[in-house]
């Protein structure tokens, strides 16, 4: 493959003005802008008519997302019952399999570094739900708040801090299972769990802490 | 909530109200950005079918994921991000980008003498096989600079890669095509 002369890659790059350029490599360059101009032109027109209502149709179709009300709710029903009784799975690679086991030993066989667990149970819903521990140092925090997929990820699950020491803790109740979880900064900075033993790539650059939670017997 | 309304909200407004169960306000989202997201789907795919299945999936993908946006304000770099990858994961299915030169017929088998006019949508079709062959990564650059008009900064901020590397990436691109359009220059 032929290599393009360095500076015409910076004059297209908008790093060199055309008089920057020697004037053997002005033709060259000048032949790349029509070449590019070209391009542009022959960009699709985008969308076709009626895309739009097309992708909202097939959201309708695929049902209800998590974190997001049905579209069509029953008017008498209230959202905490659409929730609570919403059908839940977990989807668990193979691969993620492995790191999810030695997290489940970590919970089971010895004291978590950011998590403690302790077996507290009530009646109804959570009946058969853990009490975990979430504790981060956030110094300088105004607010932060757990947001997973036991909250649909929504930050609604507040930590304090009462003695303002920096370190923010909060109990949750949870089902036992694998759950994903993040931090979330004075409402907008996202972070993982600086003690969680695995996480998983959230697929849009992060990475989501990963808990697994057990149920305790006699409980 | 009506559409009109939808169409004088804030892109945070939108998604606020997505997630609280608006099929008006994800609508809106979808009509601001679907332009945006299908020519790359289909300068990326080199066909309208793809693009059309490629933007529907990573639509569906951003619905369901909504919840998990981490700045409503900026759900259209966030949209691009899932488009991008939906993208990829669909030519990487399809090993495009595995194609060698000797797989992909060449512009003058598809197109006869090269020295014959070239209307506008002869040179599309020629510009979109060209692209086809270069690597995934470099065309998706490519494209992002010369087709959507982005800056380095911009493309840096959607893909999360370093701007040297884009350089570095759209410069190998353009390398490759030099050859490829030679006879549209």
């Amino acid at each position: 493959m032929s290599e393009i002369d360095p500076r015409i890659q910076a004059y297209l790059d908008g790093e060199l003005r055309l008089e920057d350029l020697p004037l053997a490599l002005r033709e060259s360059a000048e032949e790349w802008d029509r070449l590019l101009a070209e391009v542009a032109r022959s960009a699709p027109a985008g969308a076709p008519a009626g895309f739009d209502s097309r992708v909202v149709a097939a959201i309708r179709k695929a049902g209800p997302a998590p974190g997001v009300r049905n579209m069509d709710p029953s008017p008498d029903r209230p959202a905490w019952l659409d929730w609570a009784i919403r059908p839940r799975s977990i989807r668990i690679s193979p691969i993620a399999a492995l790191g999810l086991a030695a997290a489940l030993a970590l919970v089971v066989l010895r004291p978590w570094t950011g998590v403690d667990m302790a077996p507290e149970t009530e009646p109804d819903l959570l009946a058969r739900s853990v009490y975990v521990q979430f504790v981060v140092q956030a110094e300088g925090a105004e607010s932060v708040h757990l947001a997973g997929d036991f909250s649909e990820w929504q930050p609604a699950i507040a930590l304090s801090d009462p003695d303002g020491d920096g370190v923010w803790s909060g109990r949750v109740p949870l089902e036992p299972g694998v759950h994903e979880y993040m931090f979330v900064i004075d409402g907008s900075e996202w972070i993982s769990d600086p003690n969680a033993a695995v996480s998983r790539d959230d697929g849009f650059g992060r990475q989501n802490s990963l808990l697994a939670v057990t149920a305790i017997s006699g409980t | 909530m009506l559409g009109a309304e939808a169409r004088q909200q804030t892109d945070a407004e939108l998604v606020r109200d997505s997630l609280a169960g608006s099929e008006a306000a994800f609508g809106e989202i979808v009509r601001r950005y679907q332009d945006l997201l299908y020519r790359h789907a289909e300068r990326m795919s080199g066909g309208a079918d793809d693009a059309e299945d490629i933007v529907q999936t990573a639509l569906i993908k951003a619905h369901r994921s909504l919840a998990g946006c981490r700045n409503p304000g900026r759900v259209g770099a966030w949209l691009f991000r899932i488009t991008a990858n939906v993208c990829k994961d669909h030519l990487k299915g399809r090993r495009r980008s595995r194609l060698s030169l000797d797989d992909v017929p060449s512009l003058e088998a598809e197109f006869g003498d090269p020295g014959d006019a070239l209307d506008r949508k002869g040179i599309r079709t020629r510009i979109d096989l060209a692209l086809r062959r270069l690597p995934l990564e470099h065309r998706e650059a490519f494209v992002m600079k010369h087709v959507e008009g982005l800056s380095y900064q911009e493309m840096g901020e959607l893909l999360g890669v370093s701007v040297p590397a884009l350089k570095m990436r759209v410069h190998r691109a353009r390398d490759g095509l030099q050859e490829l359009l030679e006879d549209l220059k």
